[in-house]
Formats: structure tokens, C-alpha cells, sequence
């Protein structure tokens, strides 16, 4: 998967500009394992304006056990132009425990080859698992709490999806406990949330 | 040429304190690039990173000095140790805040699970179960760490209720021999923290001594084989914590002293309170009793238990207060047990746990002869053999003296209970398991009718329907 990412990006850069360059390096390095190294690249390319770079950064992030922080990134482009990164979304927002934001993704991904297939069906079933029960109350209120924290840090992608997931999760309980405070959450976060991608 | 400058410059580039060799070629605009990202990270708390960027900045603007003297504030920093060796340093010594920082900084430098497994069995330590739960996830999807972080989440799953999760779980981490005694241990016992869970057991033994007679005196000692059933139903609507409802009936039986048979059947209700590192109940309890298949006993018991864990020891406390109302014959006996128990409980490695109590009780009956108060230790050891195999062993010693003296006996009757017992269980499924049991008891007494002893060595199965 990493060298199809590393393909991906080589095809994808067509001329030789600084930031593609830096494109390129935070690509090897992300194929060679060096996470750190990639990120930094991938960090310099979207400073320099190369459109994709924040993805690809957030791939990295992903990879270096920063879920939230990726979930951020990924919000500056939405889902669905790319299978690979749609999968380090998903991954992302499983490791931040949102696990209906990342059961969505992977239905996204359901085309996609074989071996993306396998571990999508492996990441599926852990999500199955997860979620089987009746989402407890103290589960929600730990969603909407994360909500709360991050938005008063200015985070309000981030905000917007525990809110998001807090009202999925309401949704699965008879009693609907945190839905109509995490749809209201999401009626104030929506905004900003949007602007910067729904995940 | 960027790939082949990050390849240079990344070699050794996560140590502040190497030296910056300058780039071929000095290029200013992208070393304020580099030195954005870098600050961009620093104030992310991601030190590798960081650094990383900062060295690319210094090395491609010799004039940087900003970058230059970041590096040096890392560098004096102590970034020169590994951050995955010294939190396990600090693991090992305890310090868990300190390691998760490390452990949290090594993985800003490498993604690797262990590191990631580590971090989250601080958090487990700290009970900061929700901390705990992505790291230990993210771990369990590498090969080498799997069973371990599935070991852990299993304990996560048990601490936050979800027992056939935890159990599933624990059953998984069994396939790693290192870890199966104990996984499989924690599987068995996740199945009976479920909501609800019966357990049906039967099983058979001999009884060197029913009548409980005295050595060499009259009456003369009497053995018998006997056989046991009983059922016991627990329902815990909201899971480990909140209200519980347990009902039990047994019937023991001897071969052919039908006089000594008991059968009885308790009712229990109660309440249980969860902490990250503590717990405790209440609870009310009826019980009744038969002997010799006529009324015998019924009883109406409150008790409080606490325990909490106090670092790498289990402290805890029980007390109960019994109103016992005996039938015509034994009425007598009736009055007021209470009684009170402190323990510890602590591991010996790591499949074996020793526990030791002191226990206190007052037996206030209606005759005054009949009341007495009792004390003693108490100590018992288990050990995980194998997988599905476990052996516990105990020893206790009672004090007992009575209140008065008592004309009929010539005596203020004063006795001393020496037990012990064993006990084997193995796990032959997930829902039978066979039981051999030796319980011994040496009575001794300053009256010598009183003295006694006996031997029950038993043999049962056990089976345990549960979610």
C-alpha cells in the first residue's frame, strides 16, 4: 500500500517545482518507513502550495500515532478522490475511536483491490466488534465531552466529529441519550466543520 | 536533489546534539520553510519531528540561528537519550507519567507497536482506560504485539463491564504460551462477570467423619460417602457495577446417614460500586436451611465489603451482621453472628497470588453458653499451572472462646479449629470444568467430647451457562 502510495505520487507530480520535489522526498521517505521525515516533507510542500500535500501529511500522521492531528489535516479535502487516502482517513479516525466515522470510509472503499479489500474487511470486523453492543451512556458523554474540549481549543473539525459520532451513537440506544445535545453541538459546528470537509 | 538532501541530513537527524553538516547548496527561503514546519511542530509537543525539521533548516542556512539555538535548547534538553529506553526505565521504576511521555515522544520518531503497547499499558496502570484503549488497539494490529495488547484490552473490557468482550478477548491472547495460564484464567472468570450467569454443579466424596466424633471416645465415628448439587443464578442487569440479584439451592446428601443430609437455599440482593482502583458492596441475604430433613435454619444477613488496590497489593475489609432463628430443638443457637474480615492480596511472579486475613467473630446466641467469640488468620495461595489448570491451597486457624462457664461440661469451653484444604480445577470447554477437592479439619478443645477430626476429599464437575 505504501508503494502504491509512493506511485500514486510520482505519477501525480508533473513538473519539477520546489514543492513537488518536497512531494517527492516526503513520498520515499513515507515508502522507506521514516514517518518523521515524511511528515516534514509533506509539511514544506503545502507550505509551498502543492494542493495534495495535506493529505499525504496527514497520512504520515496516521502512521506516527497522531490520530487526531490527521483527522484535522485530512478535513482541508474531502473523501472519495482517492482510495489509499480514504483508508489512512478511515484509519485515523478508528484510532481516535471514532468508529462510525470509519465505518463509512471503508464502505467508500468497498472497489477497491484485493489486498486494500483484506485489510479493509480485518478493519470492518474490529468495527463490528466495537460497536456490537448498545453504546453505553458513559461512552456518549465521553464523546461529547471530547466535543466540548476540542471546541473550546478552536478544533472545530476535530469538535464536529465526536459530536458527530456522539449522535451515532445516541442514535443506536433506545433512549436517544446525547443525540439532541450532540445535534445541537453539530448545528453550531456544522459551519466550520463543513468548510473544512465533513469526514 | 530534496530527496537525496532529506536522505543525507534524516541520517542520525533525530538527535539535536550531531553536529548540522551545511547543505550543498544554501537555499534561505527553504530553511524558513523547514524552520515554520519545525515550530509549527514544537508547538505540537512533537519534539522528533521537529527536530528533524529544524536540522533541515539549519543545514540548508548556515545564518539560521534560531534553528541552531532550538536545536541546542533540545539538545540541552537531554534529547540525546532514547525516549523508548527511558521510559522504560521509568515503567520499571514506576514513574508511568514520566514513561508515557517518553513512549508518547519515541513514537513521534518511529511507528512502531511496541512502543505503542507500552504506552498504553501505562495508561491501563493509571486507569486512564479511554487513553489506553487506541494505543493498545493500534498495537493489536501487529503481529509480535497482538496477543499481548488483546491480553490488555481484555482487562479493559472486564473494567468497563463488557464481560463477553473481555472474555472473547482474554481467549484470544491464550494462543501466546507466555501469556495463556494467566488469558485463560482471566477468560473464565470475565464469563461469570457477565450480566447474568448459572452455575449448576454436582459432585461426590467421602466424609471421614459425619457425627463429628471424638478420638477413642464415645460415640464412636461414623464415615460416609456423600453426594452434592447446587445451583446458582446471578443477575446483574447493568453488568459488574449497580444492582445484583443471586440466588443459590444445594442439597447435600450422605449414602446412609440420611440424619447429617442438608439442603437449604439462599436469596441475595445487593448493590456494587466500581472504582478505576477500588470496589464495594452491599448486600442483603436470606437463607434457609434443613438437616436431617426437617427445618433447621433461617437467616437474614447484612453485609459491606470494600476492597481497593493499594500499588501492587489488594487491601480489603468485609463485615456482616446474621440474625439466625434456629428451629425447635436447636433454638438455643439462635441470636446474632458478626463478623469482620481484613486482608491483603498480592502476587507471587506471575501466575501465582497469595492472600491473608485476620478474621473476628461474635456469635451472641440466646444461651450464654452457647455465645462465644472467635478470631484467627487465615492464608491462601493460587497458582495458575496451566492453561486451564489452576490449584488453590489454604490453611486457617480459629480461636474460639465461649462466654461462660458451663456447669453441664464442668468447663468455659475453649476451642481451637485447625483447616486446610485444596482445591484443582481444570477447564475442560469454556463451560465444564472438573473440580478435586481435600478439605481436612483438626477440632481441638479444652473439652476433649469437642475434639475431632476429619478429612473430605471430593470430585465434581461444574457447568456455568452465561452470555
Amino acid at each position: 500500500m505504501i508503494a502504491a502510495t509512493y506511485s500514486l505520487l510520482a505519477l501525480a507530480i508533473s513538473a519539477g517545482t520546489a514543492a513537488d520535489e518536497h512531494l517527492l522526498a516526503g513520498a520515499g521517505a513515507f515508502r522507506d518507513g521514516r514517518f518523521d521525515a515524511a511528515l516534514v516533507e509533506f509539511r514544506v510542500a503545502e507550505k509551498l502550495g502543492a494542493p495534495d500535500a495535506g493529505a499525504y501529511a496527514a497520512a504520515a500522521l496516521v502512521k506516527l500515532g497522531r490520530p487526531e492531528e490527521a483527522i484535522e489535516a485530512f478535513a482541508s479535502s474531502p473523501p472519495g478522490d482517492d482510495d489509499l487516502l480514504d483508508w489512512y482517513r478511515a484509519l485515523a479516525c478508528y484510532d481516535a475511536r471514532l468508529y462510525n466515522c470509519a465505518g463509512r470510509l471503508l464502505t467508500g472503499l468497498d472497489h477497491s483491490g484485493p489486498k486494500v479489500a483484506a485489510e479493509v474487511a480485518g478493519l470492518r470486523g474490529e468495527i463490528a466488534r466495537v460497536l456490537a453492543p448498545e453504546p453505553a451512556k458513559a461512552s456518549i458523554d465521553w464523546y461529547l465531552a471530547r466535543c466540548d474540549e476540542r471546541r473550546a481549543e478552536g478544533r472545530t473539525a476535530l469538535a464536529a466529529a465526536y459530536c458527530r459520532e456522539a449522535a451515532d451513537l445516541g442514535a443506536r440506544r433506545k433512549d436517544r441519550h446525547g443525540g439532541a445535545r450532540a445535534k445541537a453541538e453539530l448545528m453550531r459546528l456544522e459551519p466550520a466543520a463543513a468548510r473544512g470537509g465533513r469526514q | 536533489m530534496i530527496a537525496a538532501f532529506v536522505a543525507s541530513v534524516v541520517l542520525g537527524a533525530a538527535d539535536p546534539c550531531v553536529p548540522v553538516e551545511p547543505a550543498a547548496a544554501a537555499d534561505p527561503v527553504a530553511a524558513a520553510t523547514y524552520r515554520a514546519v519545525a515550530e509549527t511542530e514544537a508547538a505540537k509537543g512533537s519534539p522528533g519531528t521537529a527536530i528533524l525539521a529544524y536540522r533541515n533548516a539549519a543545514a540548508l542556512d548556515p545564518r539560521d540561528r534560531a534553528s541552531r539555538r532550538a536545536l541546542e535548547g533540545y539538545c540541552s534538553e537531554g534529547r540525546r537519550a532514547d525516549p523508548f529506553q527511558d521510559g522504560m526505565a521509568k515503567m520499571d521504576a514506576g514513574d508511568l507519567r514520566g514513561a508515557i511521555a517518553d513512549f508518547r515522544a519515541a513514537r513521534g520518531r518511529s511507528d512502531d507497536p511496541s512502543v505503542a503497547l507500552l504506552e498504553g499499558i501505562c495508561h491501563y496502570e493509571l486507569g486512564e482506560d479511554r487513553d489506553a484503549e487506541p494505543l493498545l488497539v493500534a498495537a493489536e494490529r501487529s503481529p509480535e504485539d497482538s496477543h499481548l495488547a488483546k491480553f490488555y484490552l481484555g482487562l479493559l473490557a472486564l473494567r468497563d463491564g463488557s464481560a463477553s468482550r473481555a472474555a472473547s478477548l482474554f481467549d484470544a491472547a491464550s494462543a501466546s504460551p507466555g501469556i495463556s495460564p494467566l488469558a485463560s484464567d482471566l477468560a473464565r472468570l470475565a464469563r461469570s462477570e457477565g450480566r447474568w450467569a448459572l452455575t449448576l454443579a454436582a459432585g461426590s466424596g467421602w466424609d471421614s467423619n459425619v457425627n463429628l466424633a471424638p478420638p477413642g471416645a464415645p460415640p464412636a465415628r461414623e464415615a460416609d460417602g456423600l453426594y452434592a448439587f447446587s445451583a446458582t443464578g446471578l443477575l446483574r442487569p447493568w453488568g459488574s457495577e449497580g444492582p445484583y440479584l443471586r440466588a443459590q439451592g444445594l442439597l447435600n446428601r450422605q449414602f446412609q446417614l440420611g440424619a447429617y443430609d442438608v439442603a437449604g437455599g439462599d436469596l441475595a440482593s445487593g448493590w456494587q460500586l466500581r472504582g478505576e482502583r477500588w470496589s464495594g458492596l452491599a448486600e442483603y441475604d436470606f437463607s434457609y436451611r434443613t438437616f436431617g430433613g426437617s427445618p433447621f435454619l433461617s437467616s437474614h444477613r447484612l453485609l459491606a465489603s470494600a476492597w481497593a488496590v493499594v500499588g501492587d497489593f489488594t487491601l480489603g475489609a468485609t463485615y456482616f451482621a446474621r440474625f439466625e432463628s434456629y428451629a425447635d430443638g436447636f433454638s438455643p443457637f439462635s441470636g446474632t453472628v458478626q463478623a469482620g474480615e481484613v486482608r491483603t492480596s498480592f502476587g507471587l511472579g506471575a501466575r501465582a497470588r497469595l492472600a491473608l486475613a485476620y478474621s473476628f467473630a461474635r456469635d451472641a446466641a440466646q444461651r450464654s453458653i452457647l455465645s462465644y467469640l472467635e478470631h484467627g488468620p487465615r492464608a491462601e495461595l493460587r497458582i495458575v499451572m496451566a492453561r486451564g489448570v489452576r490449584l488453590g491451597v489454604d490453611v486457617a486457624a480459629t480461636f474460639r472462646g465461649y462466654d461462660v462457664f458451663d456447669t453441664t461440661l464442668g468447663a468455659q469451653r475453649a476451642d481451637t479449629y485447625l483447616d486446610s484444604g485444596a482445591l484443582a480445577e481444570w477447564d475442560l470447554s469454556r463451560a465444564w470444568t472438573a473440580q478435586l477437592g481435600l478439605r481436612g479439619r483438626y477440632a481441638l478443645s479444652n473439652v476433649p467430647g469437642f475434639e475431632y477430626a476429619k478429612v473430605v476429599p471430593m470430585a465434581g464437575l461444574l457447568y456455568t451457562f452465561s452470555p
